[in-house]
């Protein structure tokens, strides 16, 4: 069974498992300009070091603090023979990032040689050890004495309420209950995504897209919706090196780490683009103003973990026991599932399938039903991603279970999957009733080499071509029996 | 020679024997190409998926039910 | 693979070796000052590598042991530390680092004679430390394996950056935290930044599974530490850093802690003697004249010394090769890697015995001559 292969693999800790990070291939679409640009920021250059792989990492460290260019032979000297795809990729990785110059000089036939990039080894080695002027990790606003700065968990409650505010109106959107609605900006964003989409001028209906991200983690949608305001900003003029260097200032600033209360930062030295950000991740939750004219900004949980794996939402505000990192699902075997949670956003998420037949103060109580899971598949969702989320969410007292999700649901699930899907269809033409063998296999051929041939059987003499292969086959076919005169 | 427009339906042999069935009341297959494969009236999909929809939930049992 | 890391740095800090490591004298002088500067690059490197990475710095001393940092306890009074330049956990660390080794070595005062390096004081210390902050999740929340668990602390990691000779007469606590550090699977990495190669140490990087650098230019200390203690253990399958060719397994003899060629081991206890005893000091055996008389005519000659003191066992000849590759420094830009990284260490030598059969650890391939088989 698929999981048992998956706890294989995470016994044997493959580093093949790594998943590049979601923003990475945007970056590798940068320009080598802007990315210049953005690694003349010490904190961008750690924050995107951070969402490296960690060979890559560990590659960029070999090469910080060499002052001269390596053979790359030396450095592949190290790499072990089972390391060495995984190196090859990792210097892929980082040289499409302009990180790592592969310097190949072909008058001497030498072998390349590696280095770091300039920019990006200056201010790398200036965010180790610290110092410059940069001022790229943000500045500290002076302290305020007449609004003592508010702890981590406001913080933490204002993000949280910010972003299920965001979830939850995705969620109901389809049930016409009326809910706080997220800003319009907000708004905008979620329909660009295509998370969300209005139909004839109707009210913003979720999408196939949309409820799956729903199942995603805090931290996979945080940056889906983040990467889909960088292709924004693109598109509003913003300059892509401020929104981005902004984000990872962001990142490496400071959470609760002094004394349990944050620090304030000053908005005053941010540029203009980063100023107009301000608002729209203050609607995210991802910063806090005490009023939107105020000139100092903090960072929430949500920011700070941006380049880390710790949950951006540690405890939920309405879930006093902090139950959301715990995982809060029971599953058993029959079918029945226990979701220990009073939050009407998991209640809400878990809805899309599950049936859900009691509410009890802190415990939901439902079934995984056929219906309820059909339903989810008629959304778009997928019994992977229902697995998934259930194995990700699982209460601690169920992970004793091997494996963790039983077996029976789990299946049960991919066969309700499977049955949705017992019947193909195809548009297109039937070519029959050829006069010969020949004329058969002359057109068949051709029908092979566009790539359009979806069935064929020499035994009834006749195959059938997709929709916009018929164009093409009928030309043929005229051009032959207009020239051939025969058939 | 010759060639018809239709849809190309790919299936199992127990949903091509409902199909066949059904095709009986009212007949919408064009070419029963072999035991996998159907071509049938290019307007006829929507309406014979949700027939067979139907008929496959009359084989079905839940617990409620 | 990609999961945060904890790394505990011991810090050989004995006055006297830092003095004559900082000697003009030597090939590439290092003194404390540039030692501590390339240290706190590492120390950020390590935390730079992953959010979520956990470090805890302690130092040994003459005389005792002390806990200078641990990222799961926070400084104290910080705020003025916020700065727009550097990041706040870098600075954190090295800020707090620097003062507590500062205040430190002022308290130590200029007594006339030094006291010998508390490394096993600060080796368990940190060894009591991983135990602590790995626990919680296993033994807090009844189902055990919570989501915390993924992400705090595996492979936790001991790196003792060491100065100072072998005292002979930690032996047997050393052999202890090794034992510890195995079976709470800590690896120890050892980088020796000055002084002659450590018996025991070397035998703790290689039952741990660490690697052990000899510091050959030490002008690179922070290239040589990179490269090689900074990857976690799993990267380590996919970017070799350097292990010992051949370690030296020499033990420490129980009676009168001097390090040993030649040993006699109680075949009860396993305890080990520099020479044939009558009875055994940690179990109580009793053992047959006869054998002991035996045994003290096949001793090696120079080995016999009826004082019972035996004389100083002699470098080892063939031990303590390195299988280290050299990592340019900084100045050079080359680091010199070879095949020899992976080496399997080779126990023993010729000549010196192979293996006792005995698989506990303390009974290491040189001890030849055993009491064994001579009770009745």
């Amino acid at each position: 069974m698929s999981s048992t292969k998956a706890a294989k693999g995470r016994d044997a800790k493959t580093p093949a498992e790594h998943v590049p990070h979601p923003l990475l291939p945007f970056l590798q679409s940068q320009s080598q300009n802007t990315l210049t640009r953005l690694y003349q920021r010490p904190s961008a250059c750690l924050s995107i070091f951070r969402l490296l792989g960690p060979l890559e990492r560990q590659l960029v460290m070999n090469l910080l603090w060499l002052e001269s260019a390596i053979p790359s032979l030396t450095m592949a000297a190290w790499v072990t023979p089972e390391g060495k795809i995984l190196y090859d990729s990792s210097l892929l990785v980082l040289s499409r990032l302009h990180i790592v110059t592969n310097l190949l000089n072909p008058a001497t036939k030498q072998s390349p040689k590696l280095n770091l990039n300039t920019t990006f080894k200056t201010s790398f080695r200036q965010a180790i050890t610290g110092g410059g002027t940069s001022g790229s990790f943000g500045v500290p606003a002076a302290k305020d004495d007449k609004h003592p700065s508010s702890g981590v968990e406001a913080l933490d409650a204002f993000a949280v309420e910010r972003w299920e505010t965001i979830l939850h109106y995705m969620v109901s959107s389809g049930t016409g209950q009326v809910l706080a609605k997220p800003s319009a900006g907000v708004l905008y964003l979620l329909q660009r995504s295509r998370l969300m989409a209005t139909s004839h001028g109707s009210a913003l209906q979720i999408t196939s897209a949309g409820f799956q991200f729903l199942l995603h983690s805090p931290h996979d949608q945080l940056w889906q919706l983040l990467l889909q305001y960088l292709h924004m900003a693109e598109e509003r003029q913003m300059d892509l090196v401020e929104v981005l260097s902004f984000l990872f200032m962001l990142s490496t600033m400071d959470l609760g780490r002094v004394r349990n209360c944050n620090v304030e930062y000053s908005a005053e030295s941010l540029s203009d683009t980063q100023k107009a950000m301000l608002e729209d991740l203050r609607d995210y939750g991802l910063i806090w103003q005490r009023k939107a004219s105020s000139r100092r900004f903090s960072p929430t949980r949500l920011s700070t973990t941006l380049t880390s794996s710790l949950p951006p939402l540690p405890t939920s505000a309405s879930t006093g026991t902090g139950t959301q990192d715990q995982g809060f699902i029971v599953l058993e075997t029959n079918y029945r599932l226990y979701a220990y949670t009073d939050n009407p956003l998991q209640t809400a998420v878990l809805n899309l399938f599950a049936a859900l037949k009691y509410r009890f103060q802190n415990l939901v109580v439902g079934a995984v039903t056929r219906d309820s899971v059909r339903k989810a598949l008629a959304n778009g969702i997928t019994a992977d991603q229902i697995i998934s989320y259930l194995a990700a969410h699982a209460h601690p007292q169920m992970r004793k279970n091997n494996p963790l999700i039983p077996v029976t649901v789990q299946d049960q699930i991919r066969l309700w999957e499977l049955e949705r899907n017992r019947l193909k269809s195809e548009e297109g033409y039937l070519y029959t009733a050829f006069a010969s063998q020949a004329d058969y296999e002359y057109v068949l051929n051709y029908a092979k080499q566009l790539g359009v041939v979806v069935w064929e059987s020499p035994a009834k003499r006749c195959f059938f071509g997709s929709l916009e292969g018929h164009a093409n086959i009928r030309g043929f076919i005229e051009r032959r029996t207009g020239g051939g005169g025969g058939g | 020679m010759k060639a018809i427009k239709g849809i190309l339906l790919t299936c199992d042999s127990a949903v091509k024997q409902i199909l066949l069935t059904m095709n009986e009341k009212e007949s919408f297959i064009i070419e029963d190409l072999d035991d996998f494969h159907l071509v049938i009236k290019a307007d006829e999909e929507y309406r014979v998926r949700r027939e067979l929809e139907t008929e496959l939930e009359k084989n079905t049992y839940s617990l409620e039910g | 693979m990609d999961t945060a890391s904890h790394l505990s740095v011991i810090l050989d800090l004995s006055p006297t070796q830092w003095h004559l490591s900082s000697l003009p004298s030597n090939t590439h002088p290092l003194s404390v000052a540039s030692f501590l500067s390339q240290l706190l690059a590492f120390l950020n490197s390590h935390v730079a590598i992953k959010h979520e990475n956990s470090l805890a710095v302690f130092g040994a001393l003459p005389g005792k042991s002390v806990m200078l940092y641990a990222s799961t306890e926070t400084g104290s009074e910080s705020t003025e530390l916020a700065d727009s330049n550097t990041y706040l956990p870098f600075k954190l660390v090295d800020a707090t680092v620097v003062e507590r080794i500062m205040d430190e070595l002022d308290a130590l005062g200029d007594p006339e004679e030094e006291e010998p390096i508390a490394l096993v004081g600060a080796l368990t210390k940190s060894l009591c430390y991983i135990n602590r902050v790995m626990s919680p999740s296993t033994s807090s929340a009844p189902g055990g394996g919570t989501s915390e668990d993924q992400t705090t602390l595996t492979d936790p990691r001991i790196l003792i950056l060491s100065v100072s000779p072998d005292l002979s007469t930690s032996y047997i606590p050393i052999m202890n935290s090794i034992f510890s550090a195995q079976k709470l699977k800590v690896t120890i990495d050892v980088c020796k930044v000055y002084g002659e190669d450590t018996v025991f140490l070397q035998q703790a990087a290689h039952l741990t599974g660490g690697s052990y650098i000899y510091l050959e230019r030490r002008d690179a200390l922070l290239q040589y530490l990179i490269m090689s203690n900074l990857p976690p253990p799993p990267l380590r399958l996919l970017l070799s850093v350097p292990t010992q060719d051949k370690i030296d397994f020499r033990a420490a003899c129980f009676c009168h802690k001097n390090i040993i060629d030649v040993g006699f081991v109680c075949s009860v206890c396993l305890s080990i003697f520099c020479q044939p005893i009558p009875v055994c000091s940690t179990c109580r055996t009793k053992f047959p004249m006869k054998t002991l008389r035996r045994l003290n005519e096949a001793m090696p000659p120079g080995a016999r010394n009826p004082a019972g003191t035996p004389s100083r066992a002699t470098p080892a000849p063939t031990a303590s090769g390195r299988g280290t590759p050299a990592p340019g420094g900084p100045g050079r830009g080359a680091p010199v890697p070879s095949g020899s990284g992976r080496g399997t260490p080779t126990p023993g030598g010729p000549g010196r015995g192979g293996s006792n059969g005995s698989s506990r650890p303390p009974g290491g391939s040189s001890i030849t001559a055993g009491l064994a088989n001579n009770l009745r």
